[in-house]
């Protein structure tokens, strides 16, 4: 179905094939000008990525038999299709006091984070961040993360003593820092391609953020003077996120040229309501923020840590959190795998998605990197070794697929976090509690 | 000798696990130590070396995961150790200690105890007020603030980042962090906002698609819809200007193209839109032509049925209710009266059935003719420049501006500041003249650090650590967040700004007054919702195939009746102990029915009396016991765990790491109930600590299913309800409990005024805090524990109304460039 351009205007929702009604249109013929295409192979830009399921998987289930050539185990079966762009990395161990309460903000840096519920929260800085540093500069946005759980509806889960802010948080841009998610892809849409309409009105549009974030960055800095030391950090702290927002907008409009404005796509019209739509959409949209160069990095997070959800679609009518505590029951853990399985697949078909995205020589999927797992293995017993752990993507020539990396059990998760930050051309020698690396 | 002591008063543990869970000793078994002591320290500390120091020292570690030591705990000078004496009273007030079946000390001298103990803490805690650090508004104070300065609703959770929790609840200050995320989007919500509040005709058209959740049914009445009329979907919408919007609603299909509906009908059913009530819309959907087209071409069939449903329409710019529905066929179909549950949840390639909406977009405005005449726009546009003079046009502006920045910042706003207003007005008013000047100034307001966050200067004169009371100002908006989750309205904004909110009896006619202000409605939906955990049940579900009678319609139900309930007893000011106690609901025919209550018809709430003395109160609701209950089966250890945090204020602690879990019944075994296993785990003595005062807490509501309905019987075998509480009573179901909890009523109101005071301050308490939640709770016990009262009490009270200045930052720290990534 085509609809003209010059009858619609640029919000309306293009009915695609699929009948994904509030997500995006097909993707192609969308993608504005400075574009992965575009590009020589040379140039191909590394894109990071990790994705965190909550919870856990069982090692005997998710673990392939044999070191070496990857033979997929039923769980992992999704992955087939693009078995050679992936690893599975066995052996590894969360940092330690990972927890339902803590895990999530341990995962991506390894150390540890701080018990309190109140102003002193702290944690590390993740991965993902040094990367967002190193290769997300010259983007409009250094980092995207995503999540589909909004937190605000998970009250007795987070430990005593124990901000939610650390069940809520994988990327922290510093220690103190958590960076929040987007759950709604139409205000994901938003903000990876700004605003609609005319080049004439987007400009003009950008020029009142402009000004207004002028005069906000000057009452903040009044603001500032005015508060006792310990508001005037949190003031600080105000300051140098406007900052970065105004820098964003600089990075936009250069990004934007005002002649892209006709090929941007229609935005995302809500939230859907099946779990499944919800996280195929946000993938997409990293597809095409991957695509466009409007963001090199992103963390997604499946789902909070021992939350109620439940997943009546595939069978699993209880949630996710209380199947992961089988007790040895085989129907418990016969659905604790499906979930496992479903979430892997929606995965494996985001990989698939950037595969068949082409860019320079090879396609998108051969110049990312990215992990994708969980916390915990056994999740009856909180087990934070023999973690499921899957390493996909080429890396730009740098990292082989197709192959089941054992490494000797226990070893810091974090080990795998340095060779990746080798992979993304960074030179970390450690990172929370590494002891060395993992040969990728 | 005292070595045996000890040893003696540990061996409760095992003992406890070998008896059955009751009867217990309802006598102190140490009766030779009923001689009051004389109340001297000595005697105090005698009493506590000899019936907690056995188990509480520093080598046994007891309890596990949180130890206290009690040979170190100071009783000459109990606040140097406040913090463990603390817990001790909280123990103590609920019979917890020592163990039913451990030496006890007499009540007498318990009680006397307790009393002597938090007399000493309270003559020492005051006044230390704690910090009243910069608060900045979470998503929904920022929501209801944008709500009571410009009179647009929007549906903010889905255009915010939600705000994670500390103390249990989301409006902590110290923990509301800004990230560039969050800043964007204010600064893209604002400037919606301020178009949506001015009506900017320029606006594109823009379509937002909702989707009803895919466990509600649609073969019932549907809240928001007239009488008479059979699933659907109801929307509030808000439509920023005056113009032709676009209605796309789309039928239910079981597969890409079969909608269901179209095929099997004898007469077809009637599609109905309404607009605030008023039908603009209506379709024949199946019935004799769609079945045979339907029999031709599926797919075809399909897309006319769906063509048949939209329709564009003029609409005024403003919230309206739009519907879309079925209406509701006098003789049912003979097909339909075989379904024998209530849920009407398609599965698969079910094609079969009513017709149902799937979702429903709504896009525009296409060709705007005009910005309407909205609240919005009465309540901003309190002038007209009389000419097109830029002068003229100016003065008005900086009245407007002057006006909403005032209420916005919620105190006197500066001319620098308003001046500052006016060059982003001017911005605007060269753009596109007048009302894009005033709209880009609105946007500036509500994106600033002004209105997001609320704090107070600091006095130059103090010396660090110095109390002092907040300014008025600061203090009115600290009541408008603690009682109507928003910004104060004009008339508390004047008293504070005149400087009388401190003179007699000001503050309490602002309580007052504002707890009878339908804002209040926000001491439900946010510290209520939080603390009942009622915010889980959204996302819940139960085994739908093993409760074939639950939908997402039951699960609003049980949301709304206890709604209703928690209004009908904070904001109706009765006693709080009417949350555990009350002898009436809230109920409509279906949830009625869900309980077994005769006599309710109709799909209206009503007030209904209740006769079963289990049903009463918030432990005999749906919503509670659904929330507390896993998927297919009841969980005693979620329900009691429950009861001690959030009914006791003593959440038991984590399970020591390592601890077995409960075992599980293996094929070949006898089959064993959930109490039999339980009783088994308890045996561990690490296991019993905790769960010998949460398991019968969760056995006592056994008669409770899953979903909240009675039962005699759980899988054949007769329910055994039967128990002992921590402090020796006896229960046998919801009734007992119930007794139980009010006849220490000053435990209950503790927690609510405990929870209260950490909602109302915005940080976690320290134990000096304890003094003012026992000084508020003794004075609202003088009124019964109305409501009000322990509002008031929290409101007057030093935390409440005093801070402390605080101390300065370590140098590195200090206000400065700061660590982040500018250019």
């Amino acid at each position: 179905m085509m609809i003209s351009k010059r009858h619609v205007p640029r919000r309306t929702f293009l009915k695609s094939v699929a009948g994904t009604a509030i997500g995006l249109p097909l993707l192609d013929a969308m993608v504005p000008a400075a574009t992965a295409q575009t590009r020589t192979a040379a140039a191909a830009p590394f894109r990071f990525g990790a994705v965190y399921f909550p919870n856990g998987a069982l090692p005997n289930l998710w673990t392939p038999s044999a070191a070496g050539p990857l033979e997929l185990p039923p769980l992992l079966g999704a992955f087939n299709p693009v078995k050679d762009r992936v690893n599975v990395v066995s052996g590894l161990a969360a940092a330690p006091l990972s927890e339902h309460h803590s895990a999530t903000s341990l995962w991506l840096h390894g150390g540890a984070i701080r018990k309190t519920e109140g102003p002193d929260v702290s944690s590390g800085k993740t991965l993902d961040q040094f990367v967002a540093e190193a290769v997300g500069q010259e983007t409009p946005m250094p980092s995207l993360e995503i999540g589909v759980e909004d937190m605000s509806g998970s009250f007795g889960m987070c430990a005593f003593g124990y901000s939610c802010i650390y069940m809520n948080s994988l990327a922290w841009r510093t220690p103190t820092t958590p960076l929040p998610m987007e759950l709604n892809p139409r205000t994901v849409f938003e903000r990876l391609f700004g605003d609609t309409g005319t080049p004439a009105e987007r400009a003009a549009r950008r020029a009142s953020k402009r000004s207004i974030l002028d005069s906000v960055r000057e009452a903040a800095g009044r603001l500032r003077s005015q508060l006792g030391p310990q508001d005037a950090r949190t003031m600080t702290e105000y300051l140098d996120n406007i900052r970065e927002v105004e820098r964003r907008i600089q990075l936009a409009e250069r990004q934007f040229k005002a002649s892209d404005a006709d090929i941007l796509p229609a935005a995302p019209s809500g939230v859907p309501s099946s779990y499944e739509e919800h996280v195929t959409l946000l993938y997409d949209l990293v597809v095409l923020a991957f695509r466009s160069d409007t963001t090199r990095v992103f963390t997604f997070m499946k789902g909070v840590e021992a939350s109620p959800i439940s997943f009546p679609q595939i069978g699993v009518p209880e949630s996710h959190h209380i199947v992961s505590h089988h007790q040895g029951s085989q129907e418990s853990i016969a659905k604790y795998a499906k979930v496992n399985s479903y979430q892997a697949g929606l995965f494996a078909a985001f990989l698939q998605k950037l595969r068949d995205t082409p860019e320079g020589d090879g396609s998108l999927l051969d110049h990312s990197l990215m992990m994708y797992g969980s916390a915990m293995s056994n999740g009856n017993v909180h087990d934070r070794s023999q973690l499921p752990i899957v390493v996909a993507g080429g890396a730009g020539g740098r990292v082989k697929g197709g192959r089941h990396i054992v490494t000797p059990n226990p070893t810091p998760l974090s080990n795998l976090l340095v060779s990746m930050a080798d992979k993304a051309g960074l030179e970390i020698d450690r990172l929370g509690n590494s002891t060395g690396r993992v040969d990728l | 000798m005292k070595r045996s002591v000890a040893l003696a008063v540990c061996v409760w543990v095992s003992l406890t696990a070998a008896m059955t869970a009751r009867p217990a000793p309802q006598v102190p078994v140490a009766t030779q130590a009923a001689a009051s002591p004389a109340p001297s320290l000595t005697a105090y500390r005698a009493m506590i070396d000899r019936y907690c120091v056995g188990c509480h020292n520093a080598r046994s570690k007891t309890p596990a995961g949180d130890p206290i030591d009690l040979a170190a705990a100071n009783v000459d000078d109990p606040a140097s150790t406040a913090a463990t004496w603390e817990r001790v009273i909280r123990r103590l007030n609920l019979g917890a200690m020592p163990p039913q079946d451990s030496p006890h000390p007499a009540a007498g001298d318990l009680n006397r105890f307790v009393t002597w103990l938090s007399g000493r803490l309270d003559a020492h805690a005051s006044p230390r007020p704690g910090r009243f650090p910069l608060h900045r508004l979470n998503r929904a104070e920022y929501g209801n603030a944008i709500r009571d300065l410009l009179d647009v609703k929007l549906d903010f959770a889905s255009m915010l980042p939600s705000d994670s929790a500390s103390h249990g609840f989301d409006n902590i200050s110290d923990v509301l962090k800004t990230s560039p995320l969050l800043l964007e989007r204010y600064l893209n919500v604002g400037m919606r906002v301020a178009a949506f509040a001015v009506g900017d005709t320029t606006l594109d058209a823009e379509m937002t698609t909702y989707q009803p959740r895919p466990d509600r049914s649609q073969n019932q009445y549907i809240e928001g819809l007239p009488l008479g009329t059979r699933g659907g979907i109801v929307v509030d919408h808000y439509f920023p200007v005056d113009g032709e919007y676009d209605f796309r609603p789309e039928l239910w299909a079981a597969a890409a193209s079969t909608v269901r509906g179209l095929e099997g009908f004898e007469s077809p059913v009637r599609y109905e839109a309404l607009v605030d009530g008023v039908p603009v819309k209506w379709a024949p959907v199946g019935g004799p032509a769609d079945d045979a087209f339907s029999n031709a071409d599926q797919g075809a069939a399909s897309a006319a049925a769906n063509a048949r449903l939209h329709f564009r329409l003029p609409v005024r710019a403003g919230l309206h209710r739009v519907g879309f529905t079925f209406v509701m066929k006098t003789s049912a179909e003979s097909q339909l009266l075989l379904q024998p549950f209530d849920q009407d949840i398609p599965e698969g390639n079910d094609g079969y059935g009513w017709p149902r909406l799937m979702r429903v977009s709504i896009t525009g405005p296409y060709s705007p003719t005009g910005p309407g005449d909205t609240p919005a726009r009465r309540a901003i546009f309190i002038c007209r420049p009389a000419s097109n003079d830029a002068a003229l046009a100016r003065a008005c502006a900086r009245r407007i501006l002057a006006r909403l920045s005032r209420q916005a910042y919620s105190r006197p706003v500066a001319a620098t500041e308003l001046n500052e207003l006016l060059t982003i007005y001017d911005d605007g008013y060269r753009e596109r003249g007048f009302e894009r000047g005033v709209q880009l100034a609105l946007a500036r307001i509500i994106s600033g650090p002004e209105f997001l966050y609320r704090g107070d200067r600091e006095p130059a004169a103090l010396r660090a650590g110095a109390v002092y009371p907040v300014s008025d100002v600061a203090l009115a908006s600290r009541l408008s967040l603690f009682l109507w989750s928003s910004i104060p309205d004009r008339e508390l904004l004047d008293a504070a700004v005149a400087g009388r909110l401190r003179q007699p009896g000001v503050l309490d006619g602002q309580v007052r007054r504002m707890l009878a202000d339908p804002r209040a409605q926000a001491l439900v939906s946010n510290f209520a919702s939080q603390w009942l955990y009622l915010r889980n049940v959204p996302r819940k579900s139960p085994d739908f195939k093993t409760f074939p009678d639950f939908d997402d319609n039951l699960r609003q139900d049980l949301l709304r009746e206890t709604d209703l309930f928690l209004n009908s007893v904070l904001l109706g000011d009765r006693s709080v102990l009417d949350l555990i106690d009350a002898d009436y609901t809230f109920l409509n025919e279906r949830l009625a029915r869900h309980y077994g209550v005769p006599g309710v018809f109709g799909d209206a709430f009503r007030r209904v009396t209740l006769t079963d003395q289990n049903r009463r109160g918030l432990l005999g609701q749906g919503s509670i016991l659904f929330e507390t209950s896993p998927a297919t089966r009841t969980s005693p250890v979620f329900r009691g765990k429950w009861i001690m945090t959030n009914i006791y204020n003593a959440p038991p602690l984590p399970p020591p790491p390592d601890v077995p879990a409960l075992e599980e019944n293996t094929s070949g075994a006898p089959l064993r109930s959930v109490r039999e296993r339980l009783e088994q785990h308890r045996r561990n003595p690490v296991c019993a600590s905790c769960h010998r005062a949460m398991d019968p807490l969760g056995f006592a509501l056994e008669n409770f299913d899953p979903v909240g309905r009675w039962r005699a019987s759980d899988s054949g075998k007769p329910i055994d309800a039967g128990g002992t509480l921590m402090d020796g009573a006896v229960v046998d179901g919801p009734a007992a409990l119930r007794r139980a909890i009010v006849a220490r009523p000053n435990v209950f109101a503790g927690t609510v005024t405990e929870r209260l005071l950490t909602y109302a301050l915005a940080r976690g308490l320290e134990p000096d805090d304890l003094s003012v939640v026992r000084a508020v709770v003794q004075k609202a016990a003088k009124e019964n524990y109305r409501f009000s009262s322990i509002v008031t009490g929290i409101v007057q009270s030093v935390p409440f109304q005093m801070t402390q200045k605080s101390e300065p930052v370590a140098a590195g720290l200090q206000a400065g460039p700061g660590s982040g990534s500018a250019p």
